[in-house]
């Protein structure tokens, strides 16, 4: 692969997870459900980890954590090192043990979901902020409304993936 | 694993572990200015969260334009009477205020008034977290704003503190994030309270007040002020702001203690236009 070519396929994915980050950041946020606003962001790196593999994955995930740390707060630089974990973690799990189609990617977005609320859930456990149930149920509420939205943001990412080049395997 | 480690998979964890540090030690550092990537981001993307925030207010005054117009109007009739009954109010409180004034000349007690030097903003971001209350807004400290400076709305009600600082936007968190914490004053008593976030609160946009003073009865409505201290003991904000009003009276698990169900004064669904207090002088 060229470099023109790499550099158009990094091009082409960062415009895919505009439209992603500008429904969670500037509609969805407005328009709660029950309260409960979905995380749209780490599906993006689900996505592109289970369609192009372990480095591209945590490569991505590094821009995307960036991203969301700036964009939703938390604990500084946190969201850099989980996400581009996340991408790597999730591109091997497809590469090795799931399939890189739709199931896959689901499977690793609610894993994914689950480790970044379960994380949330331990640091304020150890603050005292508040009780586990509480929690529990806002993590619950704020997984199934993100899973929603998994089939959008993997046919996004896939029509993505079916038009950028790829490298070719000799 | 193997091509992972052959396409500079552990550069990229390298690069991702320094700039976590980079901006989880600059954070720590400068606490409330915002770090480099924020700061950078937030100034590109302003121009643009200022503009997708009008299309987006446009859409939802094109909406309420159609399909709210008959209760709009029954609203409009409410405040109506609302301004009526309140200009009575305050025509029969003129004569209570000049004998005021005349006890206080009397008394040679200085005048009290609060002046406050603030500084308008748009919102132009809600928080997309679950996790916690937070808006972004369109001054920054280009414009003198600081952290920990107080917001309110256009009517004086208390919106939330100003937490982050970038060049032209600031982020703030509101009255019902759980790390906010101050002190309160019920207005009908002038009991002093602890006015604070409660994470089962926060997605019903309500927070609680604890620690009341013993024997005292709450009612529904009763309106809570700030005290213009912290729980830390440091006057961050003014006093006599609108905090929000009782909506019932519980008891913690224990029975031991009650506190309080606040709704807060401002809409924080609906805000568009805030206030930063940047200086004030309050004289009590």
């Amino acid at each position: 692969m060229t470099t023109r070519d790499f550099c158009i396929k990094w091009l082409a994915y960062i415009l895919a997870l505009l439209p992603v980050w500008f429904l969670e950041s500037f509609v969805l946020s407005r328009f709660p459900l029950m309260g409960v606003k979905p995380m749209l962001l780490p599906f993006c790196v689900v996505a592109v980890a289970t369609l192009e593999g372990a480095t591209a994955g945590a490569g991505f995930g590094l821009g995307v954590g960036l991203l969301f740390d700036i964009s939703a707060g938390g604990v500084p630089g946190a969201m850099i090192l989980l996400m581009a974990l996340l991408g790597l973690g999730v591109g091997l799990l497809a590469q090795y043990v799931l399939r890189q189609d739709f199931v896959g990617c689901f499977l690793c977005g609610v894993l994914a979901l689950c480790t970044i609320d379960g994380l949330r859930i331990a640091l304020r456990l150890l603050g005292g902020v508040a009780p586990l149930n509480v929690m529990l149920t806002l993590a619950g509420k704020e997984i199934l409304w993100s899973l929603c939205f998994t089939p959008l943001v993997y046919l996004l990412f896939r029509w993505v993936f079916r038009r950028v080049p790829k490298a070719t395997v000799l | 694993m193997k091509d992972f480690l052959r396409q500079n998979g552990i550069l990229i964890l390298v690069i991702a572990l320094l700039l976590a540090l980079i901006t989880a030690v600059f954070s720590f550092t400068f606490n409330g200015i915002a770090n480099p990537f924020a700061n950078l981001a937030g100034v590109v993307a302003t121009p643009f969260r200022n503009g997708l925030n009008a299309a987006v207010t446009w859409a939802e005054g094109v909406y309420s334009d159609t399909f709210e117009r008959e209760q709009m109007a029954q609203e409009l009739e409410w405040y109506k009477q609302r301004v009526a009954e309140l200009e009575a109010e305050a025509r029969a409180g003129e004569a209570a205020s000049r004998e005021n004034e005349r006890l206080r000349d009397l008394l040679e007690f200085q005048q009290k008034h609060s002046e406050l030097h603030t500084e308008p903003a748009t919102v132009t971001a809600r928080g997309s977290s679950n996790w916690s209350s937070t808006l972004t807004v369109s001054k920054g400290s280009a414009a003198g704003v600081e952290a920990g400076n107080c917001v309110i709305d256009q009517y004086g009600n208390l919106v939330g503190l100003v937490s982050e600082v970038g060049l032209n936007w600031s982020s703030l968190i509101t009255v019902v994030d759980v790390d906010l914490e101050l002190g309160g004053l019920i207005a009908r008593t002038d009991g002093a309270a602890i006015v604070e976030g409660d994470f089962a609160l926060m997605g019903e946009g309500r927070l609680k007040l604890t620690f009341l003073p013993e024997g005292t009865r709450l009612l529904a409505g009763d309106t809570i002020l700030t005290s213009g201290l912290r729980s830390g003991g440091t006057a961050t904000y003014p006093s006599g702001l609108v905090v929000g009003h009782v909506e019932e009276v519980r008891s913690d698990e224990g029975g031991m203690s009650d506190y309080a169900i606040l709704a807060p004064a401002t809409d924080l669904e609906s805000l568009e236009q805030v206030f930063i207090i940047k200086e004030f002088d309050v004289v009590e």
